[in-house]
């Protein structure tokens, strides 16, 4: 008990003022916002793939990236809330990208039943897993620096969801950049290794963002 | 807390005094030693002093804390448990340090009879059915209905308890 006191006693004299850190959604806002900037610059260099206004009117394009942003946005989301011990006190909030990703599979599986007759394989496959992976890193670099400034209870489910919304920034720059309409492509070499990166989110998260 | 939190040390100090007595019964209730109890109180304390940013006081304090102490005593269970596991002995290594052959015996069995029948009934039978009888461990461990590694480590045992009786 003694122990305790000294302890208490050590740790207010500690004690300096502190600045609370920022609501979670204006963290998550934070983080859009540089996401929105990289991904506008970086489809400025690359370019947006040819005649993307009327693929956009393709209902299953269109659906495939709203729901990838909205899996973007959830999981900014979800990341930022993960960053407080408490989960800010939102914890339905916190698991959202659950139903997200469930609605982002159901759109992929409907979109595949839609790509009827199937269009051409591109010539190309890991590359764009490859390119993805590229882009998503400094997305993901800039969101673990920033969870690691808070005090996450969750970190393995922190570092997957974060490493998620940072892949999510480099799908969608693929999709609208790169010129194909091969559902089978873009499922195995787009969104499939989302899987992989999820599950090294865990770990990354383990390694990162322990306190 | 959010006086705390402006660097008011005294409010401070009241906070974490009421933590500990908030969190004490919580950890006490889940952990068997009240030295462990405190080393873990400690940890909290310090975790609490640590991420005491990511706490504005527009929300409850109470489901902050005890989401760090939560999170605080299961990483001091998996340690606990995982430093458990390190030095636990492996039944493979175990079965491999017993002799090949734990029917061989040097002296005869009638010769220390009284002294087996001293020993706990198992080991007694196991050991009679070995040495009296003439079983191997694969068969008397059929006979019984037990594993032969755990016929073998029951008998190890009891050559140990026997060989302590002997040399008194």
């Amino acid at each position: 008990m003694t122990n305790i006191n000294d302890l208490v006693a050590n740790l207010a004299q500690e004690a300096s003022a502190v600045k609370p850190a920022p609501h979670p959604f204006l963290l998550s806002l934070q983080w859009m916002g540089a996401a929105a900037i990289y991904l506008a610059v970086s489809l400025a260099f690359s370019g947006l793939r040819p005649q993307i206004v009327e693929h956009l009117q393709n209902v299953w394009f269109a659906a495939e990236i709203a729901t990838l942003l909205t899996l973007f946005i959830v999981t900014s989301l979800s990341a930022a809330l993960l960053a407080f011990p408490d989960l800010h006190q939102k914890r339905r909030l916190a698991f959202a990208p659950i139903a997200s990703f469930a609605l982002f599979l159901l759109v992929m599986i409907f979109a595949w039943g839609a790509d009827s007759p199937p269009a051409p394989l591109p010539v190309h496959s890991f590359e764009c897993t490859l390119s993805i992976t590229l882009m998503t890193l400094l997305p993901a670099v800039w969101t673990f620096y920033s969870l690691r400034q808070y005090a996450s209870t969750h970190y393995h489910l922190a570092g997957c969801v974060a490493s998620l919304s940072a892949f999510s920034v480099g799908a969608l720059w693929m999709r609208l950049h790169e010129a194909n309409d091969s559902i089978a492509h873009v499922v195995e070499w787009h969104y499939l290794p989302m899987l992989g990166i999820g599950l090294l989110g865990l770990w990354l998260g383990k390694v990162f963002l322990k306190w | 807390m959010r006086q705390s939190l402006a660097g008011d040390q005294r409010a401070y100090v009241e906070l974490l005094q009421a933590t500990t007595r908030l969190l004490r019964p919580f950890l006490s209730k889940r952990l068997s030693f009240s030295s462990e109890v405190d080393d873990v109180l400690q940890e909290i304390l310090i975790s609490i002093h640590k991420a005491r940013h990511t706490y504005d006081g527009q929300r409850p304090y109470k489901p902050w804390a005890f989401a760090i102490a939560s999170f605080r005593l299961q990483d001091h269970l998996r340690m606990l448990y995982a430093d458990q596991l390190r030095h636990a002995t492996d039944f493979d290594e175990l079965e491999e340090s017993l002799h090949e052959d734990v029917t061989e015996s040097a002296i005869s069995y009638e010769s220390i009879s009284k002294e087996v029948e001293k020993l706990p009934e198992k080991q007694a039978t196991i050991l009679r059915l070995m040495h009296q009888d003439g079983f191997t461990a694969k068969e008397v461990a059929e006979k019984i209905g037990m594993k032969e590694s755990a016929v073998k480590v029951a008998a190890h045992r009891a050559y140990k308890v026997l060989k302590e009786r002997l040399e008194r």
